[in-house]
């Protein structure tokens, strides 16, 4: 049995030991005692609130019961928010008015576009109403590829989608400005096969801006999820061995270095926006989150060390599932990694962060968008998610525009804090008997694709049959029939279709000129380290045959070296990818 | 010798798709391949991140009807103007390029799309049974066209063969005496791969040689379309000196299609090639593909065979007939934990054969393993490929597909 057999085993266990307890709390008086006497020093710790128009709130729902079974199914099966199993929430007070005052912020809005520079002043642009700083980078398709802007046949690519970044210097331009050390900045970079060179981009110009001693009180998120790249996104550079020891070197530097940065993202969005089911999301999601603390372990490094550092990233569209997705998803997290990992309660919590879904938006009378993402932000609020981006209403057509990348972000604020659902209790949702009805319903199906997986090999294994993928391309070749058919109703455009014809909507893209200074700016970097490049590169070279830490070596090489010099010196000695239809 | 005639039926048309370069987005261009191919279409598909030459070469050696690409992050007015340049660069401009991008794409680019040369795009919500009839229209009878150069005038020939019609005669155009390998196996066994690592070793070991690879992938059997899927997974067919031709079996169950005869002739005939490797669809207990035409003529001068280790024990291991046939057998997948009792059992049963059949234990999903190598060796050795003066020059790769 593969591991994730293990894990589905354990889930098993833990559902049979709840109820165990239950009839135990009915038929055990002294155990029924204890409960209830605990039961009541909880809800006499709750502390109480109230609505703006005076209606008296708790700050945390409970369930409204004195039944001892009814207690033990909630302590155990659901958790206290910040407890084990997670259900309800993976810290004790999340959103909540009082929470704001602390400086936490679910809130984060990713932008990226043109050139540093352009990014930087967008950055500049969302920035100034948070009340923390939260900057979320997208990059443009070479830098994702790993190629350099001056690579045959990108310029056209060049700050499309994303910002451009070749080199330490347009990382430096990327961040001007802003105070990263502070303890309420958070910087995301989506960015995954080149995540140790982008990385090191980013250490390197923080060093040269705020001084060496100040690296280590970084605080941010990168992506460098390769396995769901394989599975889904299809941004894969070197074989599949390869990228995730590039990926294991640099979780294993950040731990002790950057202590504050979450080295890996475990990510199911682009596995949804291919086409997954949700139930296909969580799955996969979680089973590379598995494999990732599996091949971590098994290099020696300490689950209660590494297991904080590791966050998930869910999508989040408009099936039924997603009202509980993020709590099912945690619940399974933690019981696997406490019973078959052995982790301690900090490397048991799953960290989300979820994005709206950008599949679910359409072209047609695209301002109806709005209110799709406005649906699925509250969806993912429900789960409690950590932190969470909103989808702009234009995507369909362009990177968003200012004017509604500040739509989506004004929709976060009109949740948490305009409207009273978010601000006053917590929990206000969590416990009624259809969440609880999809949460079993989902939580079976995750671990019925375990098993398949298990019997396939686990995770990898099956990834090299393809299985992830099929699937995947299954699930997304059945809603695009379904759309088609009409079975899945989509307002505007297989229902109550106005015809009217697409509006013109300003478009966010890079000039020409833009994309030629880029390859200039380029240029003159390789210009004015053409002596010292060679070395750096030959430096890495030997250190990647003889199997050291690459991530050590690249926070060097990315001094003098582009983005493409450094992909191209690493292929050289690892090969490359073989994609797989 | 003289070429083969196959029997004439209705030509499917052939259609390549693609994904520009820099660009991972899929999720579109599986289903658009799964619909045409329901609708009878072969579709020739390339994969993501596509360099434009990467393209412009497929479609040419393809001899496809027509290009598709969806484009999805953006720069595609520029991407989709430098295909249809490099098209016409080689006198292949005949060859219409369409494409979508779901709402990437707007109506102001798309007018400037087609001036550019773009023959169409599709917007998002165009219904399918739209998109099938404009790429039906893209239709045209399979006859030799003067104007056609280089790889397209053999490309050409290779489409007459396998529409049934006469094939033409191809000018010789180089001075080479190929060496054709039918490579056979069933189907999971990694043969893609493997006919990938060794197209690498090629590459690396004759520094002015073309090599040609004929792959024969199973036609749907009711709607006659296919998805050739191939190229995907070809990283080191990305060459000038590779030539690579997708054929759909279009109803033969011989493991190849019927016009394979036909191609390889017209293959050995060019001179191009100092080495053609024809892969057949995945077989093994009941037949060789190769030596099943021409009346008993082997098709072709050697034949490898590969297999996985998990191919069910002894008494299956017994049932395969190309492995009494086969000149070179390769074990595959040599990671497996398998592959120690694997090899064991295949040499055992290659013994019993008598003859001179060397077992090569490979792992070709590893970049530069010596399993590769070896077989390598051994096939360059009998195929009589000498290193050419200067010795060994590294293969062409670039960093990207």
């Amino acid at each position: 049995m593969s591991q994730l057999g293990k894990i589905a085993d354990a889930v098993g266990t833990y559902n049979r030991f709840v109820a165990a307890e239950v009839d135990r709390a009915r038929a055990d008086a002294a155990y029924a005692a204890e409960l209830r006497a605990r039961w009541a020093g909880i809800r006499s710790a709750v502390g109480t609130t109230q609505s703006p128009s005076g209606t008296p709130l708790p700050r945390l729902a409970l369930p409204d019961t004195d039944e001892p079974g009814a207690i033990a199914e909630y302590l155990l099966g659901q958790g206290l928010p910040g407890e084990f199993p997670y259900a309800t929430a993976a810290y004790r007070e999340m959103y909540l008015d009082t929470a704001a005052r602390t400086g936490e912020e679910p809130m984060r809005l990713f932008a990226g576009l043109g050139l540093a520079e352009d990014t930087n002043a967008r950055f500049k642009y969302l920035s100034r109403h948070q009340r923390s700083l939260r900057l979320s980078t997208a990059f443009d398709g070479p830098t994702l590829y790993g190629l350099d802007s001056d690579h045959a046949g990108v310029l056209g690519k060049i700050g499309e989608g994303g910002v451009a970044i070749d080199t330490v210097e347009d990382m430096g331009r990327l961040f001007a400005g802003f105070d990263l050390t502070r303890p309420d900045a958070s910087v995301s970079m989506t960015m995954n096969a080149p995540a140790p060179v982008i990385l090191a981009m980013f250490i390197a110009a923080a060093k040269r801006r705020f001084g060496p001693d100040r690296v280590a009180s970084l605080r941010g998120t990168i992506q460098a999820d390769m396995l769901k790249e394989v599975q889904a996104q299809n941004e894969v550079i070197f074989p599949v061995d390869a990228s995730l020891r590039f990926l294991c070197d640099m979780v294993e530097w950040c731990v002790p270095n950057l202590p504050r940065w979450y080295p890996i993202s475990i990510s199911g969005y682009h596995i949804a926006e291919a086409g997954a089911t949700p139930v296909q999301q969580a799955a996969f999601t979680l089973s590379n989150g598995f494999t990732y603390a599996g091949l971590l372990r098994d290099r020696g490094a300490s689950v209660n060390q590494f297991g904080p550092r590791l966050s998930f990233f869910l999508d989040c569209g408009l099936d039924v599932e997603y009202l509980v997705l993020g709590r099912v998803c945690r619940r399974i997290w933690a019981i696997g990694m406490r019973d078959v990992f052995g982790a301690d309660a900090k490397a048991q919590v799953l960290k989300l962060h979820t994005q709206t879904s950008g599949r679910s938006l359409i072209a047609a009378e695209f301002q109806n968008n709005l209110t799709r993402t406005a649906v699925e932000l509250m969806l993912a609020y429900v789960n409690y998610t950590n932190s969470c981006h909103s989808n702009s209403a234009d995507e369909p057509f362009t990177t968003p525009t200012e004017r509604y990348a500040l739509l989506a972000s004004h929709g976060q604020s009109i949740l948490l804090e305009e409207s009273g659902l978010f601000r006053h209790t917590m929990n206000l949702f969590g416990g009624a008997p259809g969440l609880l009805a999809l949460e079993r319903q989902v939580e079976s199906a995750i671990l019925g694709v375990f098993r398949e997986m298990d019997t396939l090999g686990g995770v990898i294994a099956a990834m090299e049959q393809r299985y992830q993928r099929s699937k995947i391309q299954e699930s997304g070749h059945r809603l695009e029939t379904q759309i088609y058919s009409g079975e899945r109703p989509i307002i505007g455009l297989n229902k109550y279709v106005s015809h009217e014809p697409l509006p013109h909507v300003p478009l966010a893209r890079t000039s020409p000129s833009k994309q030629r200074l880029q390859v200039e700016r380029l240029r003159a970097f390789k210009r004015k380290h053409a002596k010292r490049a060679p070395d750096a590169l030959q430096r890495l070279e030997n250190v990647t045959r003889a199997g050291g830490n690459v991530f050590g070596e690249l926070v060097t090489t990315v001094e003098t070296c582009s983005l493409g010099q450094i992909t191209a010196c690493l292929t050289g000695v690892v090969g490359q990818f073989r994609p797989m239809v | 010798m003289a070429v083969a005639k196959t029997p004439r039926r209705p030509a499917p048309l052939r259609i390549l798709t693609a994904v520009p370069i820099c660009d991972g987005h899929d999720s579109a261009v599986t289903t658009i391949n799964l619909e045409l191919a329901r609708h009878g279409i072969e579709i020739i598909y390339l994969g993501y991140h596509q360099a434009v030459e990467a393209i412009a070469r497929a479609a040419v050696q393809e001899d496809v009807n027509a290009v598709g690409l969806s484009s999805y992050n953006g720069g595609h007015i520029v991407f989709f103007r430098e295909v249809v340049a490099a098209l016409r660069r080689g006198g292949n401009g005949d060859i219409p390029v369409f494409g979508g991008g779901g709402g990437t794409i707007t109506r102001a680019d798309e007018r400037a799309m087609r001036r550019q040369g773009t023959d169409r795009i599709f917007f998002a919500g165009t219904p399918l049974e739209e998109i099938v009839a404009a790429i039906r229209g893209y239709s045209r009878p399979a006859r030799p066209n003067p104007r056609f150069r280089g790889d397209r005038v053999l490309a050409r020939a290779l489409t007459i063969a396998e529409s049934g019609g006469r094939v033409p005669a191809v000018k010789r155009t180089g001075p080479g005496r190929s060496f054709v390998v039918g490579i056979a196996g069933p189907g999971g066994a990694g043969k893609s791969t493997l006919i990938d690592e060794l197209t690498s070793r090629f590459l690396r070991h004759q520094p002015a040689g073309r090599i040609a690879i004929l792959a024969n992938d199973p036609s749907h059997p009711g709607s006659g379309g296919a998805i050739l899927g191939d190229r995907v997974s070809a990283i080191y067919a990305q060459d000038d000196r590779v030539f690579f031709r997708s054929l759909a079996t279009r109803g033969s169950l011989t493991g190849l299609s019927a016009a394979a005869p036909a191609a390889i002739e017209l293959l050995r005939r060019s001179g191009e090639f100092d080495l053609i490797l024809v892969e057949s669809v995945g077989v093994g207990q009941e037949s060789d593909p190769f030596r099943s035409f021409g009346g008993g003529q082997p098709l072709v001068d050697a034949t490898l065979f590969v297999l996985a280790p998990h191919y069910g024990g002894l008494i299956q291991l017994q049932k395969i007939a190309l492995l009494n046939g086969a000149d070179y057998v390769a074990l595959n997948k040599c990671d497996h934990p398998l592959a120690k009792v694997a090899k064991a059992e295949i040499q055992a049963r290659l013994d019993q054969n008598g003859r001179d059949q060397r077992l090569h234990a490979t792992t070709a999903a590893k970049h530069f393993d010596p399993g590769v190598d070896a077989l390598f060796s051994a096939l360059a050795q009998r195929a009589d490929l000498a290193p050419a003066a200067g010795g060994e020059r590294p293969c062409r790769l670039e960093v990207t597909p």
